[in-house]
């Protein structure tokens, strides 16, 4: 991997290169205290201490609404140019968000192809960037805090540098066109960076053991504890749309007045919508919000491991942060690791 | 003779803004009108037809007055389809609020002795009164789901409205939360969505005024709005608003943990 520097100084030239890649999106405020990816025009706006976003980077792959294609009786469908056309340079992602969209990336590439979500995927350049915790972040329990691919450049901060590795040829052709910016790596560079990351690893304050948590979970299947977060939980979905790795949603069509025209669309879905499990018929086969909970625990713990090997849980803190009555996921784990161990 | 549904569009008690929405819907009123009979719309038109038999009634307002009664339930056996449309005609709206007080008090208070001119029932939503084949809450509704009812029904269908919570398009539309960061009275969590969070987008929190999505979990809404130090009676009263014939929103029978 190609490793090099780039002065704090050069950042602002350096954004401004990235223009001719597509158009730049990073971290800006919104709100008193909430943070969200929106287009940026120059360096000066970006809020590099941001340390989570409203909604991760999905939204911009795999949209909360989106018209999958349009039709029309007698002449067939037709899908949105909007979908593969425009480029854009996403920056300041951090490696949870990065190992989120390299989970989606398994899932929408896998056995069932997602081309709406592939298509937007490739025209996208992705920028990380270091981050420091705060306490809501457990990425290094999920093992989602350093990140080796699915980002073109990575930026870490190592004092009045940034140490930038090069993750793919597109990356390469963005440090190219703006090579006077960036320097060798020397051996300054090197210590700085092995000593930020000690401060970074040192400075997580919530861990949770996830690895033997799958037979933990089918152990602890008919525990109180499920039964309490479904009390508390208020079926909102707002853990599924802020969650990085949800990738549920439900399709519908809507229909035009003329009878014969209309478009087929796509909202993101959640398993805690008292609708998610219901079939025809009227039988809901997960009825109870805690059974729900349950399930929505289940596949993020215990079911993404037996699929792709690992949790699609990246600790980013989420769902914690914006749950309306606090409903917090190492607080859940941990109590049902402390049933078993009683 | 026409083979195109036909269509009759009243109002109760109520401020009428939601036939106000349907006429509101100038671009698509035309194809409206062009696939459909509409058969009378007395806030619209004159002269409509008040006895023949009508495939869809849409009926906004709530029922207040003993002629509302009538009325409704005449329409109901006139009609094949009944759709209740906004939160009056859906949950019982602003007119229902007060229904722990005795009418003759309520109106004694409203109106002092002209009161004593008409006569007025514990208001009501349709359901209260005759089968509702669809309900279109909102105050008023959106006009897209106004659209989308009338393509779906003259489909032969109906039409897929939002079963979720207003938090859910809130935080499609990435709005901070104002519950988390302000601190606000927000029935974000147990009001029912479709109106792409109007209200936050603007900084102001929900109200309800769309009414209680399904299964609304109100025990553990009124635990943390408690917990952000709002009494009983700011809670009650801000739960009673849009809703207050719910029977999910009475704060007095809550049970803990409905359907966990």
């Amino acid at each position: 991997m190609k490793i090099i520097t780039l002065p704090k100084e050069n950042f602002a030239e350096f954004v401004g290169h990235l223009c001719s890649f597509g158009e730049i999106h990073a971290p800006i405020k919104r709100g008193d205290r909430s943070f969200v990816f929106a287009p940026v025009k120059d360096a000066s706006e970006i809020e590099l201490d941001c340390v989570r976003t409203i909604l991760p980077l999905k939204k911009y792959f795999f949209r909360p609404m989106e018209v999958m294609f349009n039709f029309c009786a007698g002449e067939g469908y037709e899908i949105p140019s909007e979908v593969t056309d425009k480029r854009i340079v996403v920056f300041g992602a951090h490696p949870c968000d990065i190992h989120g969209l390299n989970i989606l990336d398994m899932v929408f590439n896998g056995r069932y192809v997602d081309t709406y979500y592939l298509a937007r995927k490739s025209k996208a350049a992705i920028i990380g960037l270091d981050c420091i915790p705060d306490d809501l972040c457990f990425c290094r329990s999920t093992r989602t805090d350093f990140v080796d691919t699915g980002f073109d450049l990575f930026l870490s901060d190592i004092g009045d540098k940034y140490l930038v590795r090069v993750g793919t040829s597109l990356g390469d052709d963005m440090v190219r066109a703006a090579e006077s910016l960036f320097y060798e790596v020397q051996k300054e560079d090197r210590d700085a960076y092995k000593r930020k990351s000690i401060e970074r690893r040192e400075s997580f304050k919530t861990e949770i053991q996830l690895q033997d948590l799958p037979g933990i979970m089918d152990l602890e299947y008919e525990s109180q504890v499920w039964q309490d977060v479904g009390e508390t939980c208020l079926s909102c979905g707002t853990c599924s749309m802020v969650c990085p790795t949800c990738y549920c949603y439900s399709v519908f069509d809507e229909l035009d007045l003329d009878g014969s025209s209309g478009r087929r669309k796509r909202r993101w879905d959640c398993c805690l919508f008292k609708d998610y499990a219901l079939v025809a018929g009227g039988h809901n086969f997960r009825a109870k919000r805690s059974s729900r909970v349950k399930n929505r625990y289940f596949h993020k713990q215990r079911g993404f491991v037996s699929l792709y090997g690992r949790p699609s849980c990246v600790g980013c803190g989420r769902c914690k942060a914006q749950c309306p009555s606090g409903i917090d996921i190492v607080d859940v784990i941990t109590k049902l690791r402390s049933e078993t161990r009683v | 003779m026409s083979s195109k549904p036909k269509i009759g569009i009243y109002g109760l008690t109520g401020c009428a803004g939601d036939q106000l929405v349907i006429l509101n819907c100038e671009d698509e009123l035309l194809d409206i009108v062009g696939a459909t009979d509409i058969r009378s719309f007395p806030m619209a038109m004159s002269g409509g037809d008040e006895n023949c038999p009508l495939d869809i009634v849409f009926i906004d307002g709530t029922v207040v007055q003993p002629k509302d009664e009538e009325m409704l339930k005449r329409l109901r056996e006139r009609a094949n389809l009944l759709i209740a449309v906004g939160t009056c005609a859906v949950w019982g709206g602003v007119p229902a609020m007060e229904n722990k007080f005795s009418r003759e008090e309520v109106k004694k208070r409203v109106y002092g002795p002209t009161g004593d001119l008409f006569k007025t029932i514990t208001p009501q939503p349709l359901s209260s009164f005759v089968k509702v084949d669809l309900s279109i809450s909102g105050c008023p509704i959106e006009k897209e789901q106004l659209l989308q009812a009338v393509a779906s029904l003259l489909h032969g269908d109906l039409p897929r409205l939002p079963n979720y919570a207003v938090c859910t398009e809130c935080k499609m539309a990435e709005y901070p939360c104002l519950l988390i960061e302000k601190g606000h009275l927000c029935l974000g969590p147990i009001t029912v969505a479709g109106c792409k969070a109007r209200c936050p987008s603007y900084g102001r929190p929900c109200i309800g005024c769309r009414g209680p999505v399904e299964e609304a979990n109100i025990s553990s809404e009124v635990r943390l709005l408690k917990e952000k130090g709002f009494t009983p009676s700011d809670i009650q009263n801000r739960l009673r608003t849009f809703a207050g014939a719910a029977d999910s929103l009475q704060m007095e029978s809550l049970k803990e943990g409905t359907n966990a």
